[in-house]
């Protein structure tokens, strides 16, 4: 394979707060590659959103991103080395605050959120932001601009674009404004787009439009992307591979076939076995037992061995790093030490009662559940 | 119709909803749908009304949980508050164990809300902030006057620990817990009374995949055990599908399709509800993925489209009685005239048409010189023109538009009754109940009418 287009290397962020510290993103790898669509998922606070911010440098405080390399196209976005008296300091070639904002974000590195109501103006019209958008980003004169965007608003699919394009995003449907989001972001043509979950507050007939505009958009401009999303039907709908996060980790990375066919940890398969499927009747769920714990105090071991149906002894000793599991050419990584590759011996190790009786005496402080 | 009452229907149902209807003026203040015109009196004042739900009837049996799906801004959350009468039905009635919930009022009616409680979507924006969860427990008790004191602490620490719940979380504020666990205190809230029917308004799309599972699996424990009937709103087909016994499906305003849980999901017998089916997503990657067929929004439930109100979306038009094309022209024409209608391509030239869009299928005879008119017109940039002379002579006419559709048909699956609001299903039908469109007539569907004349 050649070299990816973006990789993250060990990538931790932290929250700096009154009661401690808090380990959103507590050191993950992955790569993306040209033209393909890569999933993050996990549950509300899993740290899918840290991570992505991370990867545009837009963590406020009291966050930071404290290590870890984030390299894109030969660009590196975060970097830090040792500086003579030890203190860690940003790398020379580690671009600036403004490099960032002029080269890379919009330009090269496209987001989309999840509120598009939030995203837009709502003094400004539609078509007005995104001629702004193209004129800045493309050094296009306003006519010229305006035409682009008009043409763009017809790519995504909004009728009569001539027309909307001086209408206000409170005359827009969210699936309409999801789409001018997907103009914006698609306008300057770039490399990579993250989306955070872009379709979770829309109708499925509406997701289903959205989704099926992406991968044609996709396979027309060749545009890689992260998916962040909490839904594994997205996931098995446009991903190419895909990265489970738990509690500031990635557990399971895999090829999405493999993801869902050979699934290789624990909690990805509590996540599977718990979604009731809609081409089917399934009488009994069988849901993931508690609550995600806080990542102020993360368990010990295996953050996942609280809940984990398969949890052993050795499981809160031993904190797994992903290792890869297969030696094809395929890599599917999992941090779970059921697995032989660790061998630490969980096959001797006594089984042990998740202690979360239910987790609902356990989790006082527990806000897991919340939106993010 | 609207004389069909709990004696003519089904008389063991626990909630009978006849023709029910909520309109809303859009006229809220003083001021509000005044206009200035040119001409005397240069002021004028129209209203308009939002017909959110429009004759709407179901039954609901004791112990069985209806679910009831459809898209966003389609009334459903509408239709739950106004079957609870939270909100004054504009036309129509419920009964709720015999009795009109419509024409009550004052006392009778606030003992009659002990029992039929509610389960709000938001956990967060429905428990308050400054009560302890003890006290939001007990609070319907007290508002009933249900036991003492002692006897209501008592209680409520049981429907805590019921719900899944520590009861030694009893002094503790609804902030203090997460999401999932908010709406167990939802439930033991709206249980503490002792309720028979839950109406429970998308009570589990906030919460994650792994608490969804928890609290439904609860919901349904629960249901066991007090003999609850449920009411129960989602967006998502694949929770509806699980804790369903039978299923609503509503499109603007109006319910298309009743049917069981199973008979709907394998043999949906409307385009609606089969387009609904077609674009949930499968958590599979060898299932192909799903069929995005819908294009476009729901339309203004201000003034909603004649006779079907799904025609407007619907990939299933019937071609008008005066043309007598062939499947795949028609198709052709209807997808013609919807890019007509948002104003999908730039190019006009009758050829360049022509070839996009009837490449496989041209029209002939009559249709045919429609379109070459509308082609015209469209070639001199008159797209109203156009729009206007597509939609009268193709889709005004068909019998989708002029009549409103309301057909039982004999179900594939089990023996319980199926109903779907859609023409195609004229000929197989075993009972109906067409309205032909008269003008200001609302639409209805009501599928229990049929019941008159079994």
């Amino acid at each position: 394979m050649s070299d990816p287009l973006l990789s993250v290397r060990d990538l931790k962020t932290q929250f700096f707060t009154e009661d401690g510290t808090v380990r959103a993103v507590d050191g993950i790898s992955f790569d993306v590659h040209e033209g393909e669509i890569v999933g993050l998922v996990g549950e509300s606070g899993a740290g899918k959103s840290v991570a992505t911010a991370s990867i545009l440098r837009l963590v406020d405080s009291p966050g930071e991103i404290v290590g870890g390399e984030i390299v894109f196209d030969g660009e590196t976005l975060f970097g830090l080395e040792e500086g003579p008296n030890d203190e860690l300091r940003p790398r020379e070639e580690m671009l600036s605050e403004s490099e960032m904002r002029e080269q890379i974000r919009g330009r090269r590195i496209a987001i989309i959120f999840q509120d598009p109501m939030e995203s837009l103006n709502p003094v400004f019209t539609v078509g007005g932001q995104l001629r702004e958008f193209i004129e800045i980003n493309r050094d296009l004169d306003a006519d010229a601009a305006r035409a682009e965007a008009i043409d763009m608003l017809r790519e995504v699919g909004i009728p009569a674009p001539t027309e909307r394009y001086d209408e206000y995003p409170h005359q827009f449907s969210g699936g309409m404004r999801q789409r001018v989001l997907i103009a914006m972001a698609l306008a300057c043509e770039p490399d990579l787009i993250v989306a955070d979950e872009p379709t979770t507050a829309l109708d499925v007939t509406v997701e289903g439009e959205i989704l099926e505009l992406v991968t044609d958009l996709q396979s027309k401009y060749d545009t890689a992307f992260i998916w962040v999303t909490h839904d594994m039907s997205v996931v098995a709908e446009i991903c190419d591979r895909v990265n489970v996060m738990y509690l500031g980790e990635i557990v399971e990375q895999a090829a999405v076939d493999d993801l869902f066919y050979d699934t290789s940890h624990p909690y990805t398969s509590a996540l599977l076995d718990s979604m009731p499927r809609p081409d089917e009747t399934v009488e009994a769920l069988d849901p993931i037992r508690g609550v995600m714990p806080e990542a102020i105090d993360p368990p010990s071991g295996c953050r996942f061995h609280p809940r984990c149906p398969e949890a052993r002894a050795v499981c809160r000793e031993v904190h797994p790093e992903p290792r890869d599991l297969q030696d094809v050419e395929s890599t599917h990584t999992a941090a779970c030490v059921k697995h032989d590759v660790f061998d630490v011996g969980y096959d001797e190790s006594a089984p042990i009662d998740a202690e979360a009786t239910g987790g609902f005496s356990a989790g006082f402080t527990e806000t897991g559940g919340d939106a993010e | 119709m609207s004389d069909v009452g709990p004696p003519a229907s089904n008389p063991d149902a626990l909630v009978q909803v006849r023709n029910l209807t909520k309109h809303f003026d859009t006229e809220d203040g003083l001021l509000d749908g005044v206009e200035f015109t040119n001409e005397f009196p240069y002021v004028s004042r129209s209203t308009e009304t939002v017909r959110a739900v429009d004759g709407v009837s179901f039954d609901i049996v004791e112990g069985e949980t209806l679910g009831l799906v459809g898209e966003s801004g389609c009334g459903k959350s509408t239709l739950a508050r106004t079957v609870l009468r939270l909100l004054e039905p504009t036309d129509g009635s419920v009964y709720f164990q015999g009795d009109d919930l419509a024409s009550l009022s004052g006392e009778p009616l606030r003992r009659k809300r002990k029992d039929m409680q509610m389960i709000f979507q938001d956990p967060q924006s429905s428990l308050d902030p400054r009560m302890k969860v003890g006290p939001i427990v007990e609070e319907p008790m007290r508002a009933h006057g249900m036991l003492d004191e002692e006897g209501r602490e008592a209680r409520a620490k049981e429907l805590l620990e019921k719900v899944g719940l520590d009861p030694q979380h009893y002094n503790r504020y609804p902030h203090a817990f997460s999401g999932g666990q908010r709406q167990r205190v939802n439930l033991a809230r709206a249980l503490s009374v002792n309720p028979d029917f839950i109406v429970c308004d998308e009570p589990v799309s906030a919460l994650d995949v792994s608490i969804q599972a928890q609290v439904l699996n609860t919901m349904e424990a629960l249901q066991r055990e007090f003999d609850l009937t449920y009411l129960f709103i989602a967006h998502d087909l694949s929770v509806i599908r699980h804790i369903s016994d039978r299923v609503a499906v509503m499109y603007l305003g109006n319910v298309v399709e009743v049917a069981d849980k199973e008979e709907l999901f394998e043999h949906p017998k409307h385009p609606y509800t089969k387009a609904l089916l077609d674009a949930i997503p499968v958590p599979d990657p060898r299932s192909g993925g799903r069929t995005a067929t819908l294009t476009g929004d729901v339309p203004s439930p201000i003034d909603p489209p004649s006779g079907c109100r799904f025609r407007t979306r619907c990939p299933k038009v019937i071609q008008p009685a005066a043309y007598d094309l062939r499947e795949d022209a028609w198709q052709n024409v209807l997808r013609f005239k919807r890019a007509v209608e948002r104003r999908a391509f730039e190019e006009t030239a009758p050829d360049v048409l022509r070839r996009r869009y009837f490449a496989d299928a041209v029209p002939s005879g009559a249709a045919g010189t429609v379109l070459e008119e509308a082609f015209d017109r469209l070639e001199r940039g008159a797209w109203d023109d156009a729009e206007r002379l597509l939609t009268e002579r193709f889709t005004d006419e068909s019998v989708c538009a002029t009549a409103t559709p309301a057909y039982e048909v004999e179900p594939t699956l089990g023996d319980g009754r199926h109903y779907a609001a859609c023409h195609l299903r004229r000929d197989e039908a075993t009972a109906s109940a067409v309205d032909d469109v008269t003008v200001e007539e609302p639409a209805r569907s009501d599928p229990t009418a049929l019941d008159a004349d079994d």
